[in-house]
């Protein structure tokens, strides 16, 4: 018997398009998206010219991610390197963001049919209202409250880093409907866009990285929704063939199968730099002493194993999803391994190139600033060590 | 042993820490979003005498040592480390005429400290991790001529300063030399103005020579002390240590503050170890970095003695300034992940002390210096 990490052919083949596509069309535009806070112009043909499918949600009747037989979640890792590989700011124009996700996991059915199924087959961009600005990992100090009035819910509070949220079809807004109740008081609302009382503070928020990348600051002022607005009810309340999963934790675990793919997203701006260095360094190998020379050449492949390591331990991750045994500490050990070391990989390439590597002449120092955000959101670094700490010492764990 | 600071030390510490937070730090976003310094900030800086040292009657009475150089240098990168480092730079180009240079060079020293539209620029580093004894360009003599040939990169104020001074070695000795490069000459190729990740208020540049000029553009004409210009060097490159050493302590007091503050799973962020030993494994580095660049600056103060000084000195200068630049990067990432998703706003001034420090970190490394570690 042995064991393989071996991909197939095809999703190989899949992923390299994908890599080719994303440095010769996306790549080009990259710096643009930096300097504009905002997706290039043109962006949506340069996504039509994608040789294969990435599974667009700005479009009807986009092309999907195929199906491999590696498995969805393996395929996604191959799809986030790949599409990063070029330039990140591909990924925030394919992805229509991620408020549709918790409709999926904890919405009754007919909330799928209304809410997730249209962004499948129409393509529809949906917001995402966690992050509050006195709260961010610890989601059971939200302050956002949705009260019962009658046939509504009344929401007040404010979000911050609401993905999508400015030009969203809806947001899915986490808020508590009791806050004696803590965590379990917490439930996943679903707010149209021009509701009133639903305030766009900041379309945009300014930001180190991902500019792109569309967040928002919203403010609820007497946001008034229907009953059946919240996910896993009906208009009547509580729905009977409801998920069972409470609101928070079922919306959650949502993000948590996507932290490698964050994880793997950070392992192709890391290899994007790694390249782009290695190609100039190679060209002033001349430059170089013999000896600091020998060194390069050491910390290249270095980084490269470093980078390695991460991958193989987002393919276990995902191929335990794949196989129906999902490991919320495998998806944790992937997520805090590599961003960080990813960072470390971007620095040195920058360094080994000197003033060159920091200049905005290349895209490093882009790639340097936008992956700083992925050991933070979706669960700090620190939060995938407090995981990985528990599993090994249980509830002692401070 | 002497590691209590005097009074005049401690003075000047105080008064670079109080510019550094008074003027630099509330001008940092406009300078950065303009591309440039301030009048009133610049001439707040150099009328301090605390960046462009030069002897000078507008400047006080003379050249401040490299240690107390050092200090102003991390107490003015506290308040923010672009604006410093520009001053700083340009005050190099002063220092380098006012203590090297002829009679006539010197007055350009003077313009510096008193003008404050004047900029300095200094034509220094190569990049491939090459130091001052491996600097590649080159300054011959060859009768009335002079000719200087090479490239250089992050050299500051390029194209803004009328008085450019380069660095470089004559290829028959092996001595460094410099020279004095009027502005707009026609052998002086600029790269283009791309912008960088930080520091872009010194408007650094490659530039490339191909240059001949009257033989009297050497620093200093033919009376030059290759000694003790190689030690204005080494006090030189050392600022880049103190200004990362500034930078990260300023980030780490922010840092450390925001999670006195900020609440999470029932008690205040400073409750977890996970995030105070994160700061204090850094404070730690820091600290280590501090004395490292101190006694590198003692031992250029001690200086005036050979050779074989400027070649142990030039090791310690290397080894302060990679590890401070690198503590810095270090410590600006920590800190920023401390203030979690706001840091990674420009609502706090993290994220600018965060690329500031990965300039720095580029300026003058040498891979010799460290290996790359993976971070877990």
């Amino acid at each position: 018997m042995s064991l393989s990490f071996q991909l197939s052919d095809e999703l190989t083949d899949y992923g390299r398009k994908l890599r080719d596509w994303s440095v010769h069309e996306a790549r080009p535009l990259a710096r643009e998206a930096d300097d504009r806070h905002a997706l290039p112009d043109g962006w949506s043909k340069v996504l039509d010219s994608c040789p294969v499918g990435v599974g667009r949600t700005d479009v009807p009747d986009a092309e999907p991610i195929p199906a491999f037989p590696d498995g969805e979640k393996v395929t996604m890792l191959v799809y986030y390197e790949n599409l990063n590989y070029g330039d990140p700011w591909v990924m925030t124009a394919i992805g229509g963001g991620i408020g549709h996700l918790p409709v999926k996991k904890i919405g009754t059915p007919a909330q799928i049919e209304k809410w997730y199924t249209p962004v499948i087959t129409s393509g529809l961009t949906t917001g995402f209202a966690l992050t509050e600005p006195q709260c961010g990992s610890d989601t059971s100090r939200i302050e956002t409250t949705a009260m019962r009035d009658g046939d509504s819910w009344v929401l007040n509070g404010s979000k911050i880093f609401c993905s999508g949220g400015a030009r969203a079809e809806y947001i899915t807004v986490f808020a508590t409907t009791d806050k004696s109740a803590g965590p379990r008081g917490i439930a996943v609302f679903v707010v149209p866009k021009d509701t009133p009382g639903l305030i766009i503070v900041k379309p945009n928020e300014s930001k180190l990285g991902i500019r792109s990348q569309l967040t928002s600051e919203l403010r609820f002022e007497n946001c008034v929704i229907p009953v059946e607005n919240r996910l896993g009810w009906t208009a009547a309340g509580p729905a009977e063939n409801g998920s069972g999963v409470s609101g928070q934790a079922g919306a959650l675990s949502a993000l948590a199968d996507n932290r490698p793919n964050v994880a793997a997203w950070a392992i192709g701006s890391a290899q994007a730099s790694l390249d782009v260095a290695r190609e100039r360094l190679v060209e002033r190998r001349a430059g170089f002493t013999g000896r600091r020379w020998e060194l390069v050449e050491t910390e290249l492949g270095r980084m490269n194993s470093a980078l390695d390591r991460g991958r193989r331990l987002n393919l276990k991750a995902q191929y335990l999803v794949d196989q129906g045994t999902p490991s919320r500490v495998a998806a944790a050990i992937a997520k805090g391994f590599s961003p960080q070391t990813c960072e470390r990989v971007v620095l040195r390439c920058m360094q080994l190139l000197g003033p060159e590597g920091t200049s905005k002449q290349l895209l490093l120092e882009k790639w340097y600033r936008d992956i700083k955000i992925i050991d933070i959101f979706e669960g700090t670094g620190q939060i995938q060590r407090l995981l990985v700490a528990r599993q090994l010492m249980g509830r002692a764990v401070g | 042993m002497e590691l209590t600071q005097s009074d005049e030390l401690a003075a000047v510490a105080e008064l670079a820490r109080g510019l550094g937070l008074d003027k630099l730090s509330p001008a940092a976003r406009s300078a950065e979003a303009a591309g440039q310094v301030d009048d009133a900030v610049w001439q707040a800086l150099t009328g301090s005498g605390l960046t462009t040292v030069a002897r000078t009657e507008h400047g006080g009475d003379g050249v401040i040592d490299a240690v107390t150089h050092m200090v102003a240098a991390e107490h003015l990168a506290y308040g923010d480390p672009g604006i410093a480092l520009a001053a700083l730079w340009s005050g190099a180009a002063a220092l380098l005429l006012s203590e090297h240079g002829t009679t006539t060079q010197a007055g350009h020293a003077r313009r510096l400290c008193s003008d404050a539209s004047a900029r300095g620029a200094l034509a220094m580093y190569e990049a491939f991790g090459r130091g001052p004894d491996e600097w590649t360009t080159s300054i011959t003599t060859d009768g009335s001529r002079l000719t200087v040939r090479g490239s250089k990169v992050a050299v500051p104020f390029a194209a803004a300063a009328d008085v450019l001074v380069v660095i470089g070695t004559d290829p028959s000795t092996g001595i460094l030399r410099a020279a004095v490069v009027p502005g707009g000459d026609t052998g002086v190729t600029l790269d283009p103005a791309y912008g960088s990740i930080g520091l872009g208020v010194a408007q650094s540049r490659g530039v490339g020579f191909d240059v001949s000029l009257p033989a009297d553009a050497a620093l200093g004409g033919d009376s030059s002390d290759p000694v003790a210009l190689a030690l204005s060097v080494e006090r030189i490159r050392l600022l880049v240590g103190a200004a990362a050493v500034g930078t990260a302590q300023r980030a780490l007091d922010y840092a450390a503050e925001y999670a006195q503050q900020r609440v999470a799973f029932g008690r205040a962020i400073a409750g977890f170890q996970g995030v105070s030993f994160l700061l204090a494994d850094k404070q730690m580095q820091v600290e280590a970095a501090r004395l490292e660049v101190t006694e590198a600056a003692a031992s250029i103060d001690l200086g005036r003695k050979g050779a074989d000084d400027v070649r142990s000195l030039r090791h310690a200068v290397r080894e302060a300034v990679n590890y401070a630049t690198e503590t810095a990067a270090m410590t600006t990432r920590d800190a920023l992940q401390v203030l979690g998703g706001h840091g990674f706003l420009d609502d706090h001034p993290v994220e600018l002390w965060y690329r500031s420090a990965a300039a720095l970190a580029a300026v003058d490394f040498d891979p010799l210096c460290s290996a790359f570690a993976p971070a877990v």
